[in-house]
Formats: C-alpha cells, sequence, structure tokens
C-alpha cells in the first residue's frame, strides 16, 4: 500500500480526501476571521457594504474613541489581575498536586480546581452573579471592578494550573533532593531550584489565563456593573448601535493581543524543554 | 546551622548504623541493620538488585526516616535531622546536576546554601574544578557535558562543601567499561586526597572489591557479612556471599574432626581435604565446604589426594583460563588456571584429569 511510509507509519498526506478536509476546516475555521480582518480596511460606512477599497478609515476613528480605549484599559487591568492571582494559586496548587505524598482528596482537588473547564460558562455567569448579589445585599458589600477581577481569577485557574502541573510532573524529584541535600531549605529548593525549572510552564500558564481572561464576555457581562465595560462588552454594545467597519477593527485589535499571547505561550513552553 | 558543614577542619566522619529498619507498607526493605563506618573510610555496600541497598543510603542522607533504629554521624543522632540539615553529600546514580545553571554554579551551590562569601565560593570552585580535573569547564553548561565530565561534576559538586560523608549511588553504573575503570581509580584518588568518608553502593562486586576498604554484603535488606575485600573473598560468612562475591566451587561432605581454626571433611567426591573453619561451624556433621577456581589444582589423572574429573569447557580470558569439569558424582567445578607459556598443550574437552584441594584453603560454610 503506498499510504504506508517505509517507517510503517501511515503518511497521512497520501491519504484520499486529505486535502479536501483540510481545506475545508482551514475554510470554516478561519474564513470569517479573515473577512473581519479584511473588511476593517473596507472604505465603506457600514458593516454589510461590498469592498470600496483599501482605508484605515476605521483605524483613524477607533483611535480617536475614547470608550474603545477605556474598555481596553480595563479589560488589561483585570487581565493582569486575574493572571497574577490565577498563576500563584495555580502554581501553589500545582505544587501540592505533584510534590507531596499522596493525600486523600487529591484526586477531587483536582476535579475542583479543573471544573471551570466543565461547568457551563453561563452557569458560572449566573452563580457568581447571585453571589455577589447576596453578598451585596447580605453585608452592602459592592466589590466593584474587583468581583470581575475575582471571577475572571476562578475560571483563570485551570488554564495556569495545568501546563504548570504538566511542568512539575515532567521534573526530575531527584534535581529537588540534590538540592535538599546541598543545604537548601524548603524555600531555598524552590526559589533556585524548582522556580527557575519551573518558569516555562508558569509562563505559559500565565499567558493562557491573559487571553481567556482579555477574551470573557458571558461572565463578565452578567456580573459587570455599570461602567465596568471591558473590551468584548464594548464591543457588543457597539453591535447594538450603529455598525461601522470599526467594528471590523477593534475585533481585529483583539484577535491580534489574542495571537501575540499564544504565541508568547507557545515558545515559552517549547523552549528548555529539555 | 553554624554547627553544620561549617568546620573547615574535619575530615570524614565516622558513621555508626545502630539496629536500623526501613518498611515500606509491610514491606521490610531494610532488616535490622548495624554497620559501624570508621572516619575516613571508603566503606561500599554490596548486593543484588533490591536489597535495599539505595533504601540505607537514602536514610543516611536524609530522604527516609528509619522505622526503627538510629544513625549517628560521630557520635551524635542525625535521624531526624532534614537533608540539608546534614553534612552529609550525596552522588546521585543520574547526576541530578542543575540544567539551568553553569558548571561552576552547581558546584558552588552547597557553598551558596551555607551563605559563603562569593570570594570563598570562587575559589572552592577554582580548586573542585582541578581536583576533578576539568579546569577550563566551569562557564560550560552541564548540558553540554559528556557522561563521564557530568559524572566529574557531580563529584566535584558534593564534595565542595567538604561534607563529613559522601554517599555514591551506583554512581558509575551509566558509564562504559574504559571509562568506569578509570573512574574507579579517579574515585579512590579523590577519597584518599580529600579524606573523606566515602560510602559507595555497588552491584558490581569486582567493583566492590578493588576499591573499598571494607565491604557490608546485603541480600533482602539483611547485613549479611562486613569485612575486607580480601576477608569477604577468602572467608565468606555463608553460602550466598561466597556465591556473590567471585566465581565459587561447592562441595559437599560430612565434618569428621576439627581443632584450631580447622577442621577434616570426608568430602561425597571420595576425598578427604583439610579445611579451614568460620567461628561458629558445629565440631561434626554434613557441611558445606567452599573452595575458589583459582586454589584448585589440575593434576593427573589417579593421583594421590585427587579427585577424577572429565573436562567439558575451557573458557579463555587472556590472562588466565577457567576449565569447566564434572566430577564422577555429577557436580560441577571450575578450575582456573593463569596462563603461562606453553600451556595450551595437553588439554582437550572430554579429557580426563585429577583435581587436587590444597589443605587449608578450602572454607567450611555454616549450614
Ligand atoms: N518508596 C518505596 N515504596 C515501596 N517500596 C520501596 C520504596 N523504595 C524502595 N522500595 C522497595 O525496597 C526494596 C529495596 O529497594 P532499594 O532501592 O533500596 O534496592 P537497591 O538495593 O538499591 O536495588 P538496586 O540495585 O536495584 O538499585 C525494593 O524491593 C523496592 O521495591
Ligand atoms: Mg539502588
Amino acid at each position: 500500500m503506498a499510504s504506508f511510509a517505509s517507517t510503517g507509519k501511515i503518511d497521512i498526506k497520501r491519504q484520499t480526501g486529505f486535502g479536501f478536509i483540510a481545506v475545508a476546516c482551514l475554510v470554516a475555521l478561519y474564513l470569517p476571521i479573515l473577512v473581519v480582518l479584511v473588511f476593517s480596511f473596507n472604505n465603506a460606512m457600514s458593516i454589510g457594504a461590498s469592498w470600496q477599497g483599501f482605508s484605515l478609515r476605521w483605524y483613524v476613528t477607533l483611535m480617536k474613541n475614547q470608550g474603545f480605549f477605556d474598555s481596553a484599559i480595563l479589560s488589561i487591568v483585570v487581565a493582569v489581575a486575574a493572571t497574577v492571582m490565577s498563576t500563584i494559586l495555580g502554581t501553589m496548587a500545582a505544587l501540592a498536586t505533584t510534590r507531596v505524598k499522596r493525600w486523600r482528596g487529591q484526586g477531587a482537588t483536582m476535579l475542583i480546581i479543573t471544573s471551570p473547564l466543565i461547568v457551563p460558562e453561563i452557569v458560572s455567569a449566573v452563580s457568581l452573579l447571585a453571589f455577589f448579589s447576596f453578598i451585596a445585599q447580605a453585608f452592602g458589600i459592592s466589590f466593584g471592578i474587583l468581583k470581575i477581577v475575582l471571577a475572571h481569577t476562578s475560571f483563570c485557574i485551570p488554564f495556569a494550573y495545568l501546563p504548570i502541573k504538566a511542568r512539575l510532573e515532567g521534573m526530575d524529584v531527584t534535581l529537588e533532593n540534590a538540592a535538599a541535600d546541598l543545604y537548601a531549605d524548603r524555600w531555598k529548593t524552590f526559589r533556585y531550584v524548582t522556580l527557575p525549572l519551573l518558569l516555562p510552564g508558569i509562563s505559559s500558564g500565565a499567558a493562557l489565563a491573559f487571553i481567556v481572561s482579555f477574551d470573557d464576555f458571558t461572565i463578565t457581562q452578567l456580573i459587570a456593573g455599570p461602567g465596568e465595560t471591558t473590551l468584548p462588552l464594548f464591543i457588543w454594545s457597539r453591535i447594538r448601535n450603529i455598525v461601522t467597519p470599526e467594528l471590523n477593527a477593534m475585533c481585529t485589535v483583539l484577535l491580534l493581543v489574542s495571537i501575540a499571547f499564544i504565541i508568547l505561550s507557545f515558545v515559552l513552553t517549547k523552549k528548555k524543554q529539555d | 546551622m553554624s554547627n553544620i558543614a561549617s568546620s573547615q577542619t574535619a575530615k570524614g566522619g565516622s558513621v555508626s548504623i545502630l539496629s536500623v529498619l526501613k518498611d515500606f507498607g509491610n514491606f521490610r526493605a531494610v532488616n535490622d541493620v548495624s554497620i559501624e563506618i570508621r572516619p575516613n573510610e571508603f566503606f561500599t555496600l554490596l548486593g543484588p538488585s533490591g536489597c535495599g541497598k539505595t533504601t540505607l543510603l537514602r536514610m543516611l542522607a536524609g530522604f527516609e526516616a528509619p522505622t526503627d533504629g538510629k544513625i549517628l554521624l560521630d557520635g551524635s543522632d542525625i535521624s531526624m535531622l532534614p537533608p540539608n540539615r546534614r553534612p552529609i553529600n550525596t552522588v546521585f546514580q543520574n547526576y541530578a546536576l542543575f540544567p539551568h545553571m553553569t558548571v561552576a554554579e552547581n558546584i558552588g551551590f552547597g557553598l551558596k546554601m551555607l551563605g559563603k562569601s562569593a570570594a570563598e565560593i570562587s575559589a572552592t570552585v577554582k580548586e573542585m574544578l582541578r581536583l576533578v580535573r576539568l579546569e577550563d569547564a566551569g562557564n560550560r553548561s552541564v548540558t553540554q557535558l559528556s557522561g563521564g565530565q557530568q559524572q566529574r561534576i557531580a563529584l566535584a559538586r558534593a564534595l565542595a562543601p567538604k561534607p563529613k560523608l559522601l554517599l555514591l549511588d551506583e554512581p558509575l553504573s551509566a558509564l562504559d567499561l574504559k571509562l568506569r575503570k578509570s573512574m574507579q581509580i579517579e574515585l579512590k584518588r579523590l577519597q584518599q586526597e580529600t579524606e573523606i568518608t566515602f560510602i559507595f553502593v555497588t552491584h558490581d562486586q569486582e567493583e566492590a572489591l578493588t576499591m573499598s576498604d571494607r565491604i557490608a554484603v546485603m541480600n533482602g535488606g539483611k547485613v549479611l557479612q562486613i569485612g575486607s575485600a580480601h576477608d569477604i573473598y577468602e572467608h565468606p560468612a555463608d553460602r550466598f556471599v561466597a556465591g556473590f562475591i567471585g566465581e565459587t566451587n561447592f562441595l559437599e561432605g560430612e565434618l569428621t574432626a576439627s581443632a584450631g581454626g580447622a577442621g577434616t571433611v570426608n568430602l561425597r567426591c571420595g576425598v578427604t581435604v583439610e579445611a579451614l573453619t568460620a567461628k561458629s561451624v558445629a565440631s561434626s556433621g554434613s557441611v558445606t565446604i567452599v573452595v575458589r577456581p583459582e586454589q584448585l589444582e589440575m593434576v593427573d589423572p589417579g593421583s594421590p589426594q585427587s579427585v577424577d574429573a572429565t573436562v567439558e569447557q575451557i573458557v579463555y580470558f587472556g590472562t588466565d583460563r577457567h576449565v569447566h569439569a564434572r566430577l564422577g558424582d555429577g557436580t560441577a567445578l571450575t578450575i582456573r588456571q593463569q596462563n603461562r607459556p606453553g600451556m595450551r598443550e595437553g588439554l582437550a574437552e572430554g579429557q580426563k584429569i585429577g583435581v587436587a584441594i590444597p589443605p587449608r584453603v578450602a572454607q567450611i560454610l555454616k549450614d
């Protein structure tokens, strides 16, 4: 059979239909995004208009849009805060589920930590909404933007936790034994051996947490108070007004930020895998 | 931490392992081990895979706590101290060098953790690099080094804080034969130069015999015999030790008389030999004697005080040859002969020979 290469493994590129399916998938996944990107340069007044020539006018409009900047800054502030908190918590959780004697409830703990990946987002959103309004009513405390940060932190934890845990599991414990053998106490062992070797895992976990927070719509939409408009919420609000290609420009900017972080995460994971 | 690993003058420490037990669940990995190790000794733990050598070493280093018993270093109980509070360093089997540090940073790590000054660290690192003969490697990344070089860096790193005791867990097993031989010599030299007590783990009996001041032979979590290489080879305490160390012939017989450390044994194959007795052998009854292949002599068949045998196989080793022969009653024997000019003639497979056991070389084992 021609499809078997000399290694005995199947050469997927020679399978019938591979080319067609690959192209179909690429088109389905990326064509809409490509359209958004291309039409952000359309010199037209409305988002549904046909191509009327290349123009940077909508980016210029966007640069003058104070609402866009305010919401982008809020998104970045929230994402940075949620990333820092979820990465610290994720690192601690990863250490507690890999660098200890097996303990009762370890499996359950792992399940709970990663549950935001499984629980439908709308359910988390409703429960967080209920939670914060309960607190507000019972104690009269309104967290303001802090509640967005807390909510984001909670669903960012698994994204930070999983790469860090994977890295820890791949790391040789005798290195930590060696550090202890060479007079490092627990803190110094962590500081000089575990942490530096864990850094690629931590950075990629943090990058993932950042984009997950930066992109979040459902949860933020439900719990955000008036004036607490993150970038996705701002874009959403614009759709309901007059829709111009400025929206495309915003989405393109958002997309570029996400891609930048994905690439960063990828590069950091690849680096120093030895 | 002032009393730990800071004393520049102290060389090798003495170690007392007192009735140490280690249970994993209901499996006893180390069973009532007691060993006294002298200062500046090259002490080897020798035994087959799974006999508890690593577990014992991990208890000395502090990675495992004994289930029962005590470990003393220079007379003080260290059993409950964590690894970082023990003036003991380890050379790990897989070296465990820190991949994110340079060679110099690896070697200096222990001193840095002890809070030594940068000047002192860099001086010691230099000294250590010279000691392991890798003077120019300081700035290299440890991942670029060959296996043998990594081995030396691991040694240098463990020696740099000048521990009282160095633990080495099969440090040479990952090296090829030639490198292993040269590292054996190197290790011995390092031990003599640094005057640090070494506890060396191996399952290679030849390595143990050539390097050690004393050896503890272990099996199934127990220490079977402690002694010099000569003691253990010439006077094995029991059948396991005799069989584990070097090649050995076992012969069955009846002990008829014993006095003054020797006894007369009527061997089942027909000859009577005078053999050496270990301490606690009964004065009569059925016994096993152990005789080394090089102690047997090949004589003409039918010679007095010899037993007839048939040559089954001759294996040539360069410096010597092993003649595998079988006695009339089916017992297999191995005879080792040094190769001398002209010796090749006159011996063929299937040939009848006589085998003589010289008096007072064979050893009577307690059964
Ligand atoms: N953490 C552990 N939990 C359970 N059993 C263990 C543990 N560590 C060691 N053992 C068991 O204890 C016994 C002794 O192990 P140890 O590693 O000390 O042997 P060893 O003499 O070093 O063998 P090798 O020459 O193969 O390294 C083995 O049967 C092993 O399975
Ligand atoms: Mg071992």
